[in-house]
């Protein structure tokens, strides 16, 4: 029936219920803004992948390994008990030396050596799995009872046990840098909305006086920041492919391969959440005043 | 209305012992000097600020004590006309007629007929998808007529609705509105334009300083 009246140029613009208000310059250069906040908050958790790929199965499984010179055959028993009784040292095993040259060939695949001659070569190994990693003085617990008994700690596993430690401290960094960008961006979301708000007060105020729910009021304005929010997540998305594309290469030689999907569903909801947030802040305090001489 | 107060945050009292009945049906003109109280008692009539003290009963609701969902109820039956038009400058005529139905839930393919009909009312079908600063005054506040009849409301509420109008358009303005409560629509008008009266005939309500100050029907 509709399209029997209304001229083929005019579109029928009623404000209010699930309309969405028209979209003008300053709705664009606010899901430019907020896309390029997301797009920082897409780079940080791409950041925080890479990092965690790049740590890979230490995240799940630390061992730290101690090594003890076959001259100090007689210390194997007692040290094996003192690095046992560290409280965060899970359990330790004694690696023999003929274990040890076969995993060592195995890992230089080949390497032209002989088993038996790299095995009297190495020295007796112990394999520590850890409770707690964090804990403050475990690395120099297990370097002093090493030291007390003449052996040595593979310094480079305590450096990626640690590496696992910053990597932690770093994921509540990027969870607060989200949060405060999140804040960020539902501020200027709510600015840019209270701008549309002012300029369409007296439309505003007219739906109020003609009797119109609150609900109906505000909706377009929170649809409208929910959709610039999705809007600058989707967009923020796709700016990350470049990012991916520039790195991808170098970062395969760390064996680290990038999923940028996986950011896709956070970034979109994410940010229509935080569209959604912004545009109640907005409307938080819509008064159209009548009380007044 | 009973004793009838209102008095506004900024300590300026707009009414003060008002006690006044309007029946359904009836046209009255409101009419007194500038601030004698006409704009603050349609005000309190569709909600717009509540009594300071006294009862005001409007469409069978106590307008002090009534709830905020009361209140949009109340606007929904009431029509209300604005001296400065209140048209909305960014919509077309038919978005600004359509507005109130909107506000109510109509669908757009019940609203175009609607609002073609009563444009056809006020002789402005023709206006129907132009914008009002393409109109002249009269034919704004003939929108804004328009607008104020398309929910069919049980009364309609007008602010100087010829206050800005030249005599005979201003004689057309009150045309409709007659014609209006001759269908059984209750008009309550402010207005200055004592002239219209000897043409228009109706109840008049002489309000001064917020205190009635003459009751006179069929004037």
């Amino acid at each position: 029936m509709a399209t029997e009246v209304v001229p083929d140029r005019v579109n029928t613009r009623l404000p209010g219920g699930f309309n969405l208000p028209p979209f003008g310059v300053h709705q664009i250069l606010a899901l430019i803004i907020v896309c390029i906040a997301l797009w920082a908050v897409g780079v940080l958790w791409l950041g925080m992948q890479t990092a965690g790929q790049w740590v890979g199965s230490w995240q799940d499984d630390i061992h730290i390994h101690v090594y003890l010179d076959t001259q100090r055959e007689d210390n194997v028993e007692q040290l094996e008990q003192e690095l046992a009784a560290i409280p965060q040292v899970a359990s330790v095993k004694l690696i023999s030396q003929q274990e040890a040259a076969r995993w060592m060939q195995e890992w230089l695949t080949g390497g032209g050596l002989q088993q038996d001659e790299l095995a009297k070569r190495l020295p007796i190994t112990f394999e520590l799995s850890l409770k707690d990693e964090r804990s403050q003085f475990l690395f120099a617990d297990i370097r002093d009872t090493a030291k007390h008994f003449g052996g040595k700690v593979n310094e480079d596993e305590v450096n990626l046990a640690q590496v696992h430690d910053l990597l932690t401290q770093a994921g509540l960094l990027a969870w607060f840098a989200s949060l405060i960008l999140a804040i960020a961006m539902a501020l200027i979301i709510s600015n840019t909305l209270r701008m549309t708000l002012l300029a369409r007060a007296d439309e505003i105020h007219l739906m109020r006086l003609l009797g119109a729910k609150e609900w109906f009021v505000r909706t377009p304005f929170i649809l409208e920041g929910m959709v610039l929010g999705a809007g600058a997540g989707v967009s923020a998305w796709l700016l990350l492919w470049p990012v991916k594309l520039a790195v991808g290469d170098w970062l395969s030689t760390m064996q680290v391969d990038l999923n940028i999907w996986i950011l896709l569903l956070p970034l979109l909801f994410g940010g229509a959440i935080v569209g959604a947030l912004g545009a109640l802040i907005a409307t938080a305090h819509v008064v159209s005043s009548e009380a007044s001489a | 209305m009973q004793q009838l107060m209102l008095r506004y945050p900024t300590g300026k009292t707009a009414l003060s012992g008002l006690t006044l009945d309007i029946l359904q049906g009836q046209f009255v003109y409101l009419v007194g000097e500038s601030g004698a109280g006409k704009s603050s008692l349609l005000k309190m009539l569709y909600g717009g600020v509540r009594p300071s003290s006294g009862l005001l009963m409007a469409q069978q609701i106590d307008m002090r004590q009534a709830s905020e969902s009361r209140i949009r109820d109340i606007r929904r039956r009431t029509g209300i006309i604005f001296q400065d038009h209140k048209l909305l400058f960014a919509r077309t005529v038919f978005e600004n007629v359509a507005l109130p139905l909107r506000v109510q839930g109509w669908k757009t393919e019940r609203l175009i007929p609607r609002v073609r009909k009563v444009l056809q009312y006020v002789g402005l079908e023709d206006r129907l998808w132009s914008y009002p600063e393409a109109l002249s005054g009269g034919e704004q506040q003939r929108v804004a007529i328009a607008r104020a009849m398309t929910a069919n409301p049980a009364v309609i509420l007008a602010d100087e609705p010829t206050g800005n109008l030249d005599v005979e358009t201003a004689r057309r303005v009150l045309d409709y509105l007659m014609d209006l409560n001759k269908q059984g629509t209750t008009v309550i008008m402010a207005t200055h334009d004592l002239h219209l009266l000897k043409s228009h005939p109706g109840r008049v309500v002489q309000l001064h300083a917020g205190s009635l100050a003459g009751d006179y029907s069929g004037y």
